[in-house]
Formats: structure tokens, sequence, C-alpha cells
């Protein structure tokens, strides 16, 4: 500290240090180019060792951490090489796929991640997540027995992009106390004619309107797809936008119409969340809530609880599958690759998804598991259960704009709010949110694909 | 003067006064209040209309499942940590460049000044995404340097500092150089121990600061065993179902608790260090 | 000493011409070069930090703000101004630019009146007014997200304390999870709540900064407490409300947590202000060149404010 030469080295690494930082300036930032992630070609498993530990990042839906932690210790049980580390990274789908985009790049990213239904094509895009084709094959996966439509929803270009593992469709819950003081038949109604007919009786006993809806993103967007493709509209066809369609914005205008002048629904005061709160408190008489929330609703209401499928449109029945694949990162090794398919494919046997269906309401996504005698004592016990499998066949997969456009979801979010809390020309709502999802569209995903 | 005075006031009795200071306490009070009460009550309590006000019992259920739940272990010791190192390092770091900027003679002090006291002109928003990028690729998510590096410089406290070591007397550290003390020597063993209070105030405050601190960490930390306890707390709404408010105000309860218990017995030092800042900035 | 009795302000401006007191008969050099190695030990790794986490992320968020790049994206596009063009053309911003000025305003300039009134009352000769006080701070030391979460069952709008305060009224509860307009009032409620006691302080330092002659010499005048208030005691606290007014409007522009906790923007965007927009775009939707481009736009601002601030601190120190 005294010597000048001492002094003229230590000046010497401050330049550096002040140096280094400059040179700091340029890194942690993207490198300009034209094209975007691109998907890597197969490789030949045959000769890769699945890698000795896995990352596995979930919001544990449903409640379901302890169920996950339980398949974990089964799956190292049979495999004693492999750990596989679960992290809950987010509390809810929108979350966790936030957190994997922004760790992209780093090392931070996990083998196995939760991939929900408008997520997983913004990972294929931005090219964070794998095709499973050869994978499956490798491993020997029955995707013959995966329920089709629910591994469909991740097939784009010929290849899937992730496995089915917490799936779900909306359901009607009603409140069968409420449904008896009526003097209503003990069934969700046909359709929405019939229900409008029962309304008045129902609202005359629980004092306002009877059925809750709920807002927010990754849900509203979602059930609209009922109401909508019950009327003959859609989101979209394939990239063309259909929202200002007579049949979609007859759809906006029926939802309009019965929450603001018919008044026979309304959205749950109590926030996003707020629709299940209100139905299993008896506040409301009836909702549309997920599969996923069957458990909950089971435990809490302190009244018997009858579940059906949507109600039918003029159109026919519409109802959309949701809920969470889960997919293999693109960033990560082949060995771990292969270990986290191999943990992949342990999720989705039948036990294990037939056990996660009975712990949450899920649904379970291979067809033997449905008729596996663990599922068939689920149904026995909570009869509700069954509907969900049942509604299944009506299922269609969903509509591109909201599942494959990124932040597609949020705007029509926003544009059925608009129509359901302002009462907003659905006409104008959507033509604001179609303007959104076309430039969306452009930045994101046309020069991708 | 005021012995006259005094009673041309007494008239008028301050029960108004004392009304709207009773309200406004209340006002503070009782959401805290409907918090505690909460974090008592199970499902069936807290979805119950109309609303029951208080708990069938005390029971800890719910701060046995907040903390089964989520590790709030964990969370305590890194916000510990955390707030420790930071707010240390800190104040370290200010009482150094501040004594360099007013003790250590040097051609373009006053430019190095303007340097440290410009970046008060730079807000955390704009520094959010680069500072993530870069904290990503150096392979810091999910680590104390990472959490605690970007944070670390010090300069509202290095101003504050060297405003106050503008006012000591030279002839004290000019009394000590002439012993031979070195700067090291000159800044630990005397301007240090003449600063105590306005350490104390800044020390106080950036330790408030770190400690709520929740954007940076959210950003940042994705592992529970690594998360702070504000962020920490945010996992305890959990997803697919009604949230359970007596569950998440246990959880808050316990967030809240202990920095309430250290503000009313450190409350003189904290407020005087609010005023400080405000006094001096 | 010619030193010892210089400011040591003035000593720095002649830096160049002076010598250190008492220092052995050394080259100018080598002694200047000694300095130069203390004040980079010592000032040095602060200096480095500043360069690294705020001036540099400074420049390159200008940079990226030129860029459509996808956070999480490995490569980017230039697309010049064409962020700051879409942020303008952007259906949202009117909306967003009115939830920003209003929540802003209604903080700041709320926080102000309510810290004054309470600041005036706690002044006031009352027993109990130090726990009051202690009291009235306490928020402002709890964490915003915990706050945040306590008042959302407060006002949770059928089992909400509020809902049933409110029904004992006859009052049926605002929609505040779903009405934008009333969840933008809960979020300024609940940053009041926390943050007014701050205020409150500061106006109260101030306050007992008056000296009481002056009071007395008003009353003596026959002037009512009201008017003697306006007229002499405000014009006193100016400096105070200047103060307080660009530090409270700094920390509202930038408030997050509560808004986070609360509403996470919602519903509708009601409670999206210009800083949850950039977290919004450039996290959760991964726009980070958006982002970017308005955290450009907010930071022009705030660095007008602030230069402001920063003048009015330079006079103060000059003239205290």
């Amino acid at each position: 500290m005294t010597t000048p030469d001492l002094s003229r080295r230590a000046l010497l690494r401050l330049g550096a240090l002040l140096g280094g930082s400059a040179a700091l300036a340029a890194c942690g930032g993207p490198s300009l180019s034209e094209s975007g992630g691109a998907a890597q070609a197969d490789i030949d498993w045959s000769g890769v060792q699945p890698a000795s530990q896995i990352t596995w990042w979930s919001n544990h839906p449903g409640t379901s951490i302890e169920l996950e932690k339980e398949y974990i210790r089964r799956f190292q049980e049979q495999n004693p090489g492999i750990t596989v580390n679960l992290v809950t990274a987010g509390k809810n789908y929108d979350e966790v796929a936030q957190r994997f985009q922004a760790a992209a790049g780093t090392d931070n990213t996990p083998d196995l991640v939760g991939a929900s239904d408008v997520w997983w094509f913004r990972y294929m895009i931005n090219g964070q997540i794998i095709p499973l084709e050869g994978l499956a094959q490798h491993l020997q996966i029955d995707t013959g027995d995966y329920n089709r439509t629910l591994y469909d929803d991740y097939a784009f270009d010929g290849q899937h992009w992730a496995l089915p593992y917490a799936r779900s469709t909306p359901l009607f819950y009603y409140n069968r106390d409420v449904w008896q003081r009526a003097g209503l038949p003990d069934r969700a109604p046909e359709t929405w004619d019939e229900f409008e007919q029962w309304a008045p009786a129902l609202a005359g006993i629980v004092g306002k309107p009877p059925l809750g809806l709920g807002p927010g993103t990754s849900w509203t967007a979602w059930w609209f797809c009922n109401l909508m493709w019950g009327r003959g509209g859609a989101y979209s066809q394939e990239w063309t936008l259909t929202l200002d369609k007579p049949e979609t914005l007859d759809a906006g205008e029926y939802l309009r119409a019965m929450v603001n002048d018919k008044k026979f629904a309304a959205v749950s005061a109590g926030g996003d969340d707020g629709y299940v709160a209100d139905f299993s408190a008896g506040v409301t008489a009836c909702t549309m809530a997920s599969t996923g929330s069957l458990r909950g609703i089971l435990q809490q209401a302190q009244f018997e609880v009858g579940t059906g499928f949507l109600p039918k449109g003029p159109a026919g029945p519409g109802c959309p599958t949701g809920g969470t694949g889960m997919a293999i990162a693109a960033a990560k090794s082949p060995e771990q690759q292969l270990a986290a398919g191999m943990f992949l494919k342990f999720l989705t046997e039948p036990e294990q998804t037939a056990n996660f269906s009975a712990g949450t309401g899920y649904m379970p996504v291979r067809t033997s598991a449905v008729d596996s005698p663990d599922m068939q004592a689920v149904f026995a016990e909570t009869p509700q259960a069954r509907t969900a499998v049942d509604q299944l066949a009506t299922t269609r997969v969903q509509d591109w704009a909201r599942a494959f456009v990124p932040s597609g979801d949020q705007y029509l979010t926003t544009a059925i709010e608009r129509i359901m809390l302002q009462n907003e020309n659905p006409a104008t709502a959507f033509s604001a949110a179609a303007a959104e999802i076309q430039t969306s569209y452009e930045q994101n995903v046309a020069r991708y694909i | 003067m005021t012995v006259e005075h005094a009673p041309a006031r007494r008239p008028r009795p301050a029960v108004g006064g004392y009304l709207t200071m009773a309200f406004a306490v209340a006002v503070m009070i009782l959401p805290l209040v409907w918090m505690a009460l909460a974090s008592f009550k199970g499902l069936d309590e807290l979805y119950q209309l109309p609303i029951q006000w208080l708990p069938d019992s005390l029971a800890a259920t719910n701060y046995v499942t907040a903390t089964q739940t989520v590790p709030f272990g964990s969370f305590f010791v890194n916000s510990a940590i955390v707030t420790a190192v930071g707010a240390g390092l800190k104040m370290t770091l200010g009482l150094m460049t501040a004594y360099a900027l007013v003790f250590v003679d040097i051609p373009f002090r006053r430019f190095f000044f303007y340097v440290v006291v410009c970046a008060l002109l730079v807000p955390q928003q704009i520094v959010l995404i680069p500072n993530y990028a870069l904290v990503a690729q150096l392979g810091w998510l999910n680590t104390y340097q990472g959490l605690i590096l970007p944070g670390l410089a010090s300069a509202f406290g290095t101003f504050l500092f060297r405003q106050h070591f503008l006012t000591l007397p030279r002839s004290i550290l000019e009394a000590a150089q002439i012993d031979g003390a070195g700067h090291w020597r000159r800044l630990w063993g005397f301007v240090v121990p003449l600063s105590g209070p306005t350490i104390a105030a800044v020390g106080l405050v950036s330790i408030v600061t770190e400690w709520n601190d929740y954007l940076w960490p959210l950003l940042v930390i994705d592992r529970p065993e690594m998360m702070t306890l504000p962020v920490g707390l945010t996992l305890l709404m959990n997803f697919d179902g009604v949230p359970d408010w007596g569950v998440i105000m246990a959880g808050t309860v316990l967030v809240t608790v202990p920095v309430l218990a250290v503000f009313f017995l450190l409350q003189r030092r904290i407020v005087d260090g609010l005023v400080t800042g405000a006094v001096t900035g | 000493m010619a030193t010892a009795t210089t400011p040591p302000d003035a000593s720095a401006r002649r830096a160049g011409t002076h010598r250190e007191p008492g220092s052995r008969p050394r080259s100018r050099r080598r002694n200047q070069l000694r300095n130069w190695l203390i004040f980079a030990v010592l000032a040095g790794p602060n200096i480095a930090l500043l360069v690294v986490f705020t001036y540099r992320p400074l420049l390159q968020s200008f940079f990226l703000s030129t860029l459509q790049w996808n956070l999480g994206s490995p490569s980017a596009v230039p697309v010049g101004l064409a962020n700051y063009a879409d942020f303008f053309a952007a259906p949202g911003t009117p909306r967003l630019l009115a939830v920003t000025a209003i929540f802003t305003l209604a903080t700041v300039g709320g926080g102000m009146v309510l810290g004054l009134l309470l600041a005036v009352l706690l002044n006031r000769k009352l027993r109990f007014r130090g726990a009051a006080r202690t009291i009235v701070v306490a928020p402002y030391v709890l964490s915003g997200v915990a706050v945040g979460l306590l008042w959302l069952f407060v006002f949770d709008p059928n089992f909400g304390v509020l809902s049933a305060l409110l029904g004992g009224l006859g009052i049926a509860s605002p929609a505040w999870y779903t009405d934008p307009q009333w969840a933008l009032v809960m979020v300024i409620i609940v940053y009041l709540w926390k943050n007014v006691g701050y205020v409150a302080l500061i106006y109260l330092a101030g306050l007992q900064a008056v000296p009481r002659d002056l009071l007395e010499a008003a009353s003596l005048d026959g002037a009512s407490p009201v008017r003697s208030f306006v007229s002499v005691v405000l014009p006193l606290l100016g400096p105070t409300t200047f103060f307080l007014g660009i530090t409270t409007l700094l920390t509202s522009l930038q408030s997050f947590d509560i808004i986070r906790a609360m509403t996470d923007g919602g519903p509708l965007e009601g409670t999206t202000t210009m800083m949850y927009a950039i977290y919004r775009e450039g996290f959760a939707n991964g726009r980070a060149g958006y982002s970017s481009a308005i955290a450009t736009i907010l930071f022009l601002v705030l660095f007008v404010i602030t230069l402001a601030q920063l003048r009015f601190v330079e006079r103060k120190v000059h003239y205290a």
C-alpha cells in the first residue's frame, strides 16, 4: 500500500475493473439477428445415459405438492440412479411460464417444466422445448393410450411438444340443496335456454344472480369457449382471426345480456378465485369451475354438490380442455433430457395418473387409466369426478388465437371482462383485442413459423 | 408570557383532538387486528356470512400449516443474511466513500462526488431488465450475490455521510495524522466514532429497506430455499381454489410481527433515522 | 495552516494547488499517486458497483428500448424507435397514463394533506401523543407485500371486515376486486395507510422547528388558529412541503409491492401504473424491448423531477 510499485498495480487493477464493467455493458443482452430460436434436430437416443439429477418446475396444480413428492419417491425407488428436484416455480401456470421464459439462456432452466395450454406454443417458438416423438419412441411411451384430444393439444407441425399431465375441463357445479328448494330436477341445465328459465327460481332463493362467473387470465377466455362454440363462433380459424364473425359477436352479446340485462349471472366480486369461494359458501347457486377445483369444493361446501356438463348453445355443446402438460427443456444435455423423459413417462403412467386424478379432480390422461380399478373406485366414491371424463367426448382443441399467440389469452380476457364488467359492446371489445392479437402474431409468431 | 396565554387556550377542551387521535390510531391498528384474528380461523369460519368476528379457538393450526407448506425458517434466515450482509456492506462502502470524498486529497474529487450522487437520479425500474440479464448470464440467479450485489452500492448513504463528515472538526483528524494514524485508522478510529447518530440513523433505515425489498428478489429468486420473507409469503396464495386466508394471514403475521416488535423497541432511533434522512436530504 | 480554516469544499476546488498539511518533503507526484491509491481503495468498490449496476444498465436500457426482444430469447431484432411509436399508439396507453396520474396525484397529494393534518394533531399537547405517533408511523416499516395481503382480506367484498362494517351502515360493499375504478381507490387507500405516517413524521419535525413566539404573536393579533396556521406556519413549512412533494412523488411513481400483492395490475388493467407496466411487459409478457421503452419514458419524467430535487438539496446545503 505504500510502495509506488504496488500502487501502480492497484491502479491498473482498478482500471481493469472499470474497463471490465464497460465490457460488461455489452453483455447480459441478446445478440442481434433476424432469426428466432430454432428447433434442434432430433438426436439418436440409443447411446445416451440418463443424468443423475433433474429439476422439475411445477405449480402443484390442485394443491398437489404432496402427491408430486410421492411420485418422485416412487420413481426414485424404481430408478435409484436419478434424483428429481421438485421446485415450486410459481403459484399458477402463468407464473411458472414467466419464470421459464425469463430463465432462458441462463443455467437456471429446469429439465421438466409445466406447459399449460396457452404457454407451450410460446416455449416452442422461442426454441425452449424439444419435440417428444424421438424420446417417446426410444422410451417406448405408449402415446396411443393418451386421451387423443389431450395429447393432440400439444401438436404442431406434426410433432408433439409436451405430454398431458394435470388436464381439466370446466364443469357446471350446482348446489343441490338450492336446486331442490327451487323445485328443479337434480341435474345441470341441458342448454343455456333452459338455465335462463330456471334462473328466476334460483335467484329467488340465493337473493342475487344465481350463476357466478370467474374473471382473470388463463380462465375467462377459457370458459367463454363454451358460450362461443355453442353459438357457432370461434376466436380464430388457424391463424385467421374470427373475432368479427357474427356468431362470435352473438356469443359476446349473449354474455353481455346475461350479466348486464337479464342479470342471471354475475362476475364474482371476490376476484380471481372468488367464484369458487362464493359457490362453496353458498353465495351463488352454481358456477363454471375447473375439474381441478373439485376436491377443494367438496371439502369446503356445507351442502350437496352436483356436477354436470356445461350447457349447450343453439349450435350444440362446446367445451374446451385446459390445464397443464409437461415439456422438456431444449437447453439441457441429452442425458438430462433422457432422464426427464423417463420421469415424464413415469408421471403419466396409468397408475400415477389415476392416483393424481383421485387426489385432485384433474382428469386421468390415459384411456386405460379411466377403466382401471383405482379410477373405478374413485368414481364410486365421488360420482362427480365421472362428469369430466364423460364430458371429454364433447371437447375440442382450442382456437389458436388464444392458445398459440403470445398474450392472446390476456387480450381476449380483457375484452370479455369489458363485456361483462363494463357492459361494453362486444364488437368494440373484440375489435380492440383483434388488433392486439394481430400485432402480437406478426411480432412473435409469423416470423418464426 | 407563556403563562399568560396558556389559559386562553385551556377553555377549549381537547375532546375533538382526542377523538381524532383515537380514530387515526384505530384506522392504523384495526387491519392488523383483523389479520391476527383471521390467522386463527378455519376455512369454514372465514367464508361465513354474516362474517364471524372472533375465531372459535386460538389453536395455531394455520401457523403450523403455513410453516409446513412453505419453509418459513429458511425465508427468515435468507432475509436475515441478505439484510445483515447487504445493509452492513452498504454502510461500510458508504462510510469509506464519504471519507475518501472528504478527506483524501486528489484532483477531480468533486467529479467522483457527482458520479456517486447522480446515481440517485437513476430509478430502480430502468435498471431492472439489464441487471436481470447480467445476473442471469453470470449464473447468479438464486444466489446471495445475485440478490445482494446489484443493490449494494451506496449513493444516498454516501451523500448523508459526506454531509456529516464536512461538519467534523478538522483539528481532530490533523492531530490524529500527526500521531501517525493512517487514513484507515483515521476513518475507523476517529471519524466513525464521531458519527454514531448518523450511522445509526442511516443504518436502521437501510435495514428496514433491505428487509422489505421485494421486486428484485422476486425476479432473481425462484427456489423456495433461497427466497426472502416477502417473496416467500406470496407462495401461500395457492392455485386452483379458494385462498385460505387463515393460512395467508398466519404467514403475514409471521412476517410483520418481528418487524413491528423491533420497531417498537427501537422506535426512537428509527424515527430519528427517517427524520435525519429528510432533514439532510 | 491555511487548510485548517478553509471549508473542505473550497479546498477541494483548489485541490490542484493544495498540499496536504503535515506532509513530509516528498515528491508531490508520488504523494498524489499515493492519495489516488488510497482513494481507489476506499471509494473504488462503491464507484465500481455504481458503474456496473447503475450506469451500465442505464445505458443498456436505452439500447434495449430500440430492440424487439423477447426476454429469454437469445437474439433480438433492431427496430429503431418502433417501441416508442407502439407505446404512444397502443390503445391502452391513455388509460395507463391516466391510472399513473391518478395514483400519483392521490397518493402524493392525499398523503401530504393527511400527513399534515396528522402532524398538526400530534403536535398538540395531547396525552399519549408519543404513542400515537409511533403507531401511526409503524406501517411504514412493514413489508409492502404483507401490507397488501392483509388489506386484501379486509377489502374482500363478501367475507371481509370492511364489507361487514359498511353493511352495518346499510351500504353495499363496492366491487373492490372487479371494478377498475374501485380497485384503484383500494390500492390508493392501502398505499396511504402504509406511507402517511412518514409524511406526518417529517411534517411534525418541521412543525416543531416553528418558533413558538411566532404562533403566539399571531394569536396575540387575534388571528384564529386556522388563519394563523395558514398565514404563518404553512409558509414556514414550505421547504418541508417541497422536500416531501419530491420524495413521495418519486416513491409513488416507483411503487410496486402493494399493487403486485393486491391486484396484479387488474382488474382490466385498472391498477396498472407505468412502473407496473414495465414489470408486466418485461417479465410477464416477455417484451423486454417494449418494456425498456416504457422505462426510458418514465425515467425521463423522473429525471426532470429528481434534478429539481437535487437543485433544492444543493441550495439547502449551501444556505443551511
